[in-house]
């Protein structure tokens, strides 16, 4: 049995511990707050974005522009695999890693494309130690969107690769996120418009010059938004996790510190209860 | 009083401006184009340039000016929509910082030589950067 020495110090280290992850918890649920603002000061633009493009797409009729057109065969496909920078997450970036492995599974010769340092590091272990790579946090996440965007539509223009699909974790509710897939290049034209009824446009719009010029501006914005708006889901999704990891992570702890304060005072009752019987025993002794 | 409409101009970011306008005036592909209340429905792309509009807020007519990053203006009706990348304000704007973009875009521009889209790429932040300084009465 351990010593009381030695049950107290464990207790110590993990009152230590404690501390840390009730800080990490309550830093994660200030963090969520800043993410979910972000989120909801990029839904206007979205929502704008989107109207714009469906009254495009149904003004256009047949689109004849490279990003809604099936990519080049014989060449494979590329993924942008989105996790977070930092870990203790939980599960959060070990599930978006084996969705990434999955799709690697289906496409062996898949190109990545990473972003988050997480995300980079698993890439790199899966064999592409050179892949394109940004960091999720370091710069204003729009900048970065930028470049990602720039990055995968001048690789599928240059017929590198012939599809560009997205993995990255959906917030499903508040505590429970899972990685989605999704298809960002070839944009299929009746998936963008497909909200709306076919009586639900506005009748005669004026593009300026043309509905295709304007359409040709719009669809790389379109992708560099998703691009963006998905990072702000990844890392409002990733301080969720957070937070639940470090709540567990407390409880669990506090949960271990009742059980060692038990048994440390189970012993030291042990310790007193034994000296008492010696001094008994070693009275009767003598008076004996 | 001039009548107004609503406007509303959008960065992915943040929204910038949202209340009525009697005039809104952004650089199109085409070259500027004006909006005034009642317009026909229009949809057209922006380059980077200085955005005007005579804004109206709480009775009083007010200039807004702002050097604009690409994007797209939806005028129908009944409301101007304004999509921007960026959206600078005349106290936002650093001059010498904007110089330097300038320089270093042309510089970039002239390296990229042929390849379309980068030259592409290259002259809009030029525009973004000339429509910085010409906010700030610098070009």
């Amino acid at each position: 049995m351990a010593s009381v020495k030695d049950l107290r110090e464990r207790i110590a280290s993990l009152k230590n511990t404690q501390q840390i992850t009730k800080a990490m918890k309550q830093v994660a649920a200030a963090k969520i707050r800043r993410a979910e603002t972000a989120r909801a000061q990029a839904r206007p633009y979205a929502d704008a974005l989107g109207e714009m493009l469906r009254d495009l797409v149904l003004a256009v009729g047949s689109v004849d522009h490279p990003f809604m057109k099936p990519g080049r065969s014989g060449v494979p496909p590329g993924a942008v695999l989105m996790a977070a920078d930092k870990g203790l997450a939980g599960a959060f970036n070990s599930n978006v890693v084996r969705a990434g492995e999955l799709y690697r599974g289906e496409h062996p010769q898949a190109v990545f494309y990473t972003v988050g340092i997480k995300a980079r590091n698993a890439v790199r272990r899966m064999g592409q130690p050179d892949h394109a790579t940004w960091p999720l946090g370091a710069r204003a996440k729009i900048d970065t969107a930028r470049d990602v965007a720039q990055r995968v539509a001048d690789d599928f223009a240059a017929g590198k690769i012939c599809e560009i699909v997205l993995i990255s974790p959906k917030i499903v509710t508040r505590i429970s996120q899972r990685p989605e897939l999704r298809r960002l290049i070839p944009i299929v034209a009746t998936e963008v418009a497909g909200e709306t009824a076919p009586g639900g446009h506005r009748g005669a719009v004026e593009f300026s010059p043309s509905p295709e010029f304007v359409l040709s501006r719009l669809l790389p914005k379109y992708l560099e938004f998703t691009i963006f708006s998905a990072m702000l889901e990844t890392d409002a999704a990733f301080f969720a996790a957070q937070l639940l990891a470090m709540s567990n992570a407390t409880d669990n702890a506090g949960k271990l510190i009742d059980e060692l304060t038990i048994a440390m005072n189970n012993a030291r009752q042990a310790a007193i209860t034994k000296e008492l019987l010696e001094i008994v025993g070693g009275a009767e002794a003598l008076s004996g | 009083m001039a009548t107004t409409i609503p406007f509303t101009l959008i960065t992915p970011t943040k929204v910038i401006f949202e209340g009525d306008a009697e005039l809104v005036i952004a650089v199109t592909t085409e070259g500027e184009e004006g909006i005034l209340p009642k317009h026909a429905p229009f949809l057209s792309a922006l380059r980077p340039g200085v955005l005007r509009a005579n804004v109206v807020e709480a009775g009083a007519s007010r200039r807004l000016e702002l050097a604009t990053g690409e994007g797209f203006m939806q005028a129908l009706p009944e409301r101007v929509t304004v999509l921007v990348d960026r959206a600078l304000g005349f106290e936002e704007v650093d001059i010498s910082q904007a110089r330097q973009e300038q320089s270093e875009a042309s510089a970039r521009q002239k390296a990229a030589g042929a390849d379309g889209a980068a030259f592409a790429r290259e002259q809009a932040a030029i525009d973004f950067a000339a429509a910085k300084l010409r906010l700030t009465g610098h070009q």
